[in-house]
């Protein structure tokens, strides 16, 4: 007995070491990136007032850009608004036509607190949370409307949200012109690149096609900008291409962000997880 | 306790450094320096091997809490802890290792310094690297990732190294 002590003290800082070894690896083999995002957003309670206080630094020295692009889509937003202007004038005539009531989507802003584009999993976190109608499952755009992510968790000010340069994202993507649809996601590789695999091969891309996203993910409204067609190749078995897009979003620029909520989301998920549809989808 | 403070005062500034600049230069993919292991590599000689261990686990866990990583951090710096006596003892010898004080230009020599700078930061880049890559696929895209980071926290490390034994005495 003796000797059994004497030997677990020769080797105690061995055995200590393998112990918290296997527990560190045993919480990051639980982990998802959810679990990531969720540990960010409840540390963000502490550091988020500092890491507000440099993007706000940052964003004062982007504010020129930004307004820049701002105006551009101000002028194009007044064009489109005489459009509809008419419409409405005309449409005031016959007053036959139903209200549509609430639009689906609900539109808001938020400011970047801290992002990065140089890891394999990377989050963003914005600085409007819960108090701010900020809700999980949220898509967020940048200011000229390309697709920048979608928020996974919030706290009451702070809200984490995954990038599309996060190589657990997943959205669903088309060209611009035409019904197939592939996915989208990150090889992890180059931060101005996304891939859209499994397109059809009858899809014909070109470089320079725009890519756009689908009505059928949860998560964006139909034909939000992803980006451009940079190069496409056929894969071995000749049945799909691989298509690698430039982003319309400038990632490693983000100032400030506009956020999407999908009102009937919670409905359409109800829905797909009700008794009746569960009864056919059961083998 | 000796020196308690400096070192307090070490870890904050090496977190801080790594939280509010170094997590948000997001300059390309290839450069990622991890600069907070720079604490584990500058604690005493003869630190015992559970608080090396000890101050491995702190930082590991600190670093996660506020990166978002779900434990990476605290898998890539328990090794290096760990190793880290065993790296000394084969790099300037046991008896030297016994007499303390903090590792430096000045006590191990600029060549073995460097030596085992390089080592411990090879050691902490290539699991963190590889665990958050998490496959071979782009293998050579990772150990190019390694390498770039690696010579960055380097030449930081070596400045953080500078700056911390400026005003304290190398010898115990």
């Amino acid at each position: 007995m003796r000797k059994l002590i004497e030997f677990i003290r020769s080797i105690y800082v061995v055995v200590l070491f393998v112990v918290l070894e296997v527990l560190a690896v045993s919480y990051y083999a639980h982990s998802s990136s959810y679990t990531q995002a969720r540990l960010l957003a409840r540390t963000n309670q502490v550091s988020g007032g500092l890491r507000s206080l440099f993007g706000g630094i940052r964003r004062y020295f982007l504010m020129g850009s930004e307004n820049r692009v701002l105006l551009d889509r101000i002028t194009q937003l007044e064009e489109r608004l005489s459009r509809y202007e008419e419409v409405v004038a005309s449409a005031h005539l016959d007053s036959c036509l139903q209200s549509i009531g609430e639009s689906k989507y609900f539109y808001t802003v938020a400011s970047v607190a801290s992002n990065s584009i140089n890891r394999q999993q990377n989050l963003i976190t914005l600085n409007r949370g819960r108090n701010a109608g900020i809700q999980p499952d949220m898509s967020v755009l940048t200011p000229d409307g390309a697709m920048v992510g979608y928020v996974v968790d919030c706290t009451d000010r702070y809200a984490v949200a995954i990038s599309v340069l996060n190589t657990s994202f997943r959205a669903s993507g088309k060209l611009a012109d035409s019904d197939y649809l592939g996915s989208i996601y990150w090889d992890g590789l180059d931060p101005h690149v996304v891939i859209l695999g499994e397109l059809s091969k009858y899809a014909e891309p070109h470089p320079g096609d725009e890519v756009v996203t689908t009505g059928f993910s949860e998560y964006f409204p139909e034909g939000v900008r992803i980006g451009w067609v940079e190069s496409a190749e056929l894969d071995p078995m000749r049945t799909s291409y691989t298509v690698r897009v430039r982003l319309a979003a400038e990632m490693s620029r983000l100032s400030d962000v506009i956020v999407v909520e999908n009102r009937d989301l919670n409905e359409i998920r109800a829905l797909q997880q009700s008794e009746l549809i569960e009864q056919h989808t059961r083998m | 306790m000796y020196r308690t403070l400096p070192y307090l005062a070490l870890f904050a500034a090496t977190v801080l450094l790594q939280v509010f600049l170094f997590d948000n230069l997001s300059i390309s993919v290839y450069l990622n320096p991890l600069i907070y292991v720079a604490f584990i590599i500058l604690l005493p000689l003869d630190t015992p091997p559970a608080v090396l261990l000890g101050a491995g686990l702190l930082t590991g866990v600190v670093m996660d809490a506020s990166m978002g990583t779900a434990g990476i951090n605290t898998i890539a710096t328990l090794p290096v802890a760990f190793l880290r006596p065993m790296l000394l003892n084969l790099l300037c010898g046991r008896e030297n290792v016994r007499e303390g004080g903090i590792p430096s230009v000045e006590r191990l020599g600029r060549r073995t310094f460097i030596d085992y700078l390089l080592l411990m930061i090879l050691m902490h880049h290539t699991v963190f690297f590889l665990l958050e890559a998490l496959s071979w696929e782009h293998l050579l895209h990772t150990v190019i990732r390694i390498l770039v980071s690696s010579l960055l926290t380097l030449a930081f490390v070596w400045i953080i190294a500078r700056v911390f034994t400026v005003k304290l005495s190398v010898r115990v």
